[in-house]
């Protein structure tokens, strides 16, 4: 169940920028789950026609999912097949980042694909057609040229899997098999976030297809020269279905070719995220151990992006000495690194070899460094806001396998029982703590408080405090645009900006590491 | 005396401490029990359980065993409001004093602090060391007026890595671990600390304002307390 920051920023974003009645949409989908336009119609207290045109829009900027599902039909009907709309949370949640993932293809890609990219972050779903369309009408010696220019950034943004086959508008599915959670029956809320999450991955696998296709899409491609550098050792192509798989470029005949640019692509939020989380894991990592480390595990994440079958990939794909050693050779940062120090940083980095001698074989627990680097944030919260006592009375808690008594946590962490009592009362009012009375009746001491940090609970708290922290910054942002002010007062407006534009950044990062990594 | 007379009075038996000191029954009687306890000492209420003496009995006989320097008070540290006693020959144990960190009943924080700050001293010089390798270099080179047990020092070392000022890691046997055998536990400065450290990493909820906002469970967009009146939002922008 999304958290109720989580909601409200949500509905914040999509008023800002679709108006209040996408987000009256929003919130009822957020809040109800799946629904019919009916059902829309009905909580969200609009006209049908205004549902239709926002849920039109919602689904053009990829914020909302349509579907046919068969349901039963009442009062002796047949099965009926209904249309319902299912919010993607996480998508509404990338516009706020858009920034960050138009400085990914920046990176690594030129200004036109750039320039491009931004067009897909800005129009939502947009067909070769369309992106033909964008060179104005008047210029029409060189057009060609500019047309097969446009060809081909939107062929490395393919290719780098930065965009994506929008799925089928309204794609049938089967309705996802209860059979197979019987232990969500009992939690609704989780139930419901399992159906939720079929529904999506059936989606995915429904893509759109031109009309009239035959075999695999195919890209007409007159540049000639594609750039492959994303990858390597791969024949270019596109990503469909649920599997990264890459289907062959091939040239077409015309029909296919005209069909197949009015099929719609969008921007891949899931390939953004995957690099967004390598580069959390890379600076967690520079921070935390040192910059060979670092330059070790980026070089490995490299190496092995596109055996990542999604994005939440805990272990990474095995790699052999000679493998690691060639490409942190081939980057820049790590042409000067010997083998020693690349071995002394898969040490540091916790990578124990499996199998022996020439056929040892390394991968990286990611799943550990973004632990670590949650358990760091949520530390130095902690840290400023209760003080340095209970900082290191919350790590004891934290790194302890089981719930510890006051006075063991005194002793260990050199406070004052009276002193660590307290703290301990704090931390456990403010939800961050759980506490367990035991009561022994034939001892002098007949009470005992045993406590321990209940991660699900309080992650989950700590993460939408992050939402309310996000929605406010944003807030704070659309007030300063309001009361802008001329002459001399401008550039303090500018500096503000700039510091709540970075400061919701970085916070996004931190809401990345408990939401999306 | 009659053996008949119960075992709450006992006889008098002659006793090389006491042998000046005539004690009244009830004074022989909870004397006997404290110096039983060694150097554990007992709780009034323990002592009231234990004998079934009567509340005022019990006072008037300990302040005299106190006049007759035959027992001391002592103080808990578990439990600081009793009063607990102990025979005169005995020192209080480590599970009343609380310790090597304790110095008449209080945590010795100046000293706790030295230590930490001799330890931290000691790891950057040597880079990785072992608990006992700490230890050594510490009570070698005299940094610290008193010795300190490896036990001690490993308390100390534990308090630092909750600090983040080290962290605890385990030897590889190679490189710079080469002098520590594989698997053991040691310990090097983390770059947060440190001699040479830049001071902790600020996480993103701690460098605003809404991170630490002891009033963040009652703000809401449009109420009283909101991002656009927060106090402590334009004490923060203003720059």
């Amino acid at each position: 169940m999304t958290p109720e920051y989580g909601i409200k920023l949500a509905v914040h974003l999509i008023s800002t920028d679709f108006g209040d009645h996408a987000a009256k949409v929003c919130d009822c989908l957020l809040r109800k789950g799946t629904l019919a336009l009916d059902d829309i119609v009905r909580t969200a207290k609009l006209s049908p026609q205004q549902v239709k045109t926002y849920l039109k829009v919602l689904i053009q900027h990829n914020c909302v999912q349509a579907f046919a599902m068969e349901h039963e039909g009442g009062c002796g009907e047949g099965p009926v097949v209904v249309t319902q709309y299912m919010l993607l949370f996480d998508n509404i949640l990338h516009r706020m980042r858009f920034p960050k993932l138009l400085a990914i293809v920046s990176k690594e890609l030129d200004k036109e694909c750039e320039e491009l990219f931004e067009a897909f972050l800005k129009h939502g779903w947009l067909t070769l057609q369309q992106i033909l369309d964008r060179v104005p009408s008047n210029q029409n010696e060189g057009n060609c040229t500019v047309q097969d220019a446009l060809r081909g950034s939107f062929t490395k943004l393919v290719n780098a899997h930065y965009v994506e086959r929008c799925p089928a508008p309204d794609p049938f599915l089967v309705p996802p098999d209860e059979e197979k959670t019987p232990a969500r029956k009992h939690d609704a809320n989780s139930a419901k976030a399992v159906e939720e999450l079929e529904i999506g991955e059936q989606c995915d696998i429904a893509k759109a297809t031109p009309s009239k296709a035959k075999g695999f899409p195919v890209i007409t491609d007159t540049c000639g020269d594609i750039n492959g550098d994303k990858s390597i050792g791969n024949p270019p192509g596109v990503v469909i279905g649920k599997k990264r798989k890459q289907d062959a470029l091939k040239l077409d005949t015309e029909s296919g070719a005209a069909s197949e640019k009015d099929v719609p692509w969008r921007a891949n939020y899931k390939e953004l995220v995957c690099h967004l989380r390598h580069k959390a894991c890379i600076e967690n990592v520079r921070a935390r151990l040192d910059s060979g480390a670092a330059i070790v595990l980026s070089a490995m994440l490299e190496a092995t992006q596109s055996a990542e079958k999604n994005v939440k990939e805990e272990i990474s794909v095995l790699l052999s000495i000679s493998t690691i050693t060639e490409a942190v050779m081939q980057s820049e940062a790590g042409c000067s690194m010997t083998l020693e120090r690349i071995r002394a940083s898969l040490v540091q980095l916790g990578c124990h070899p499996n199998g022996v001698g020439a056929d040892r074989t390394y991968n990286i627990d990611l799943k550990k460094i973004i632990e670590l680097a949650q358990n760091d944030e949520v530390e130095s919260m902690v840290l400023k806001r209760y003080g340095r006592e209970a900082h290191r009375i919350f790590r004891l808690l934290s790194k302890s396998c089981c719930p510890l008594e006051t006075t063991k946590i005194s002793d260990t962490t050199f406070i004052e029982k009276k002193e660590a009592a307290k703290i301990l009362y704090k931390l456990w009012k403010d939800e961050c703590l759980h506490m367990e009375k035991i009561v022994l009746n034939e001892s002098r001491q007949s009470q005992f408080m045993l406590w321990k940090v209940k991660k699900d609970t309080f992650w989950r708290h700590i993460l939408d405090e992050m939402y309310h922290a996000a929605l406010n910054l944003s807030i704070q942002i659309i007030e300063l645009r309001r009361d802008k002010h001329v002459g001399a007062l401008r550039e303090r407006d500018v500096r503000l900006a700039i510091l709540l534009q970075a400061s919701l950044m970085k916070l996004d990062d931190a809401l990345m590491l408990f939401h999306d990594f | 005396m009659s053996r008949s007379q119960g075992s709450s009075l006992k006889r008098k038996r002659p006793d090389t401490n006491t042998a000046s000191q005539p004690l009244l029954d009830a004074e022989r009687v909870l004397y006997d029990l404290i110096r039983s306890k060694e150097d554990m000492g007992i709780w009034t209420r323990d002592m009231k359980r234990e004998t079934n003496l009567p509340d005022n009995v019990v006072t008037k006989s300990l302040k005299a065993l106190q006049v007759k320097k035959l027992i001391k008070e002592v103080v808990n540290i578990q439990s600081k409001g009793r009063k607990h006693y102990m025979a005169v020959e005995f020192e209080p144990s480590k599970e009343l004093t609380g310790g090597a960190w304790y110095v008449e009943g209080n945590l010795d924080t100046e000293y706790i602090k030295i230590l930490k700050e001799t330890c931290v001293r000691v790891l950057s010089k040597l880079k990785v060391a072992t608990a006992e390798g700490i230890s050594e270099s510490i009570n070698k080179t005299g940094l610290c007026a008193t010795e300190c047990s490896t036990q001690q020092i490993a308390e100390i070392l534990r308090a630092l890595v909750l600090d983040n000022e080290i962290m605890e890691v385990r030897s590889s046997g190679s490189g710079e671990f080469s002098s520590i055998p594989i698997g053991a536990v040691c310990y090097r400065c983390t770059n947060k600390g440190g001699l040479g450290g830049g001071g902790p990493t600020i996480g993103a909820m701690a460098s605003i304002p809404c991170g630490v906002c002891p009033r963040i469970t009652q703000c809401t967009p449009d109420g009283i307390i909101s991002p656009k009146t927060c106090a402590y939002y334009t004490k923060w922008l203003d720059f």
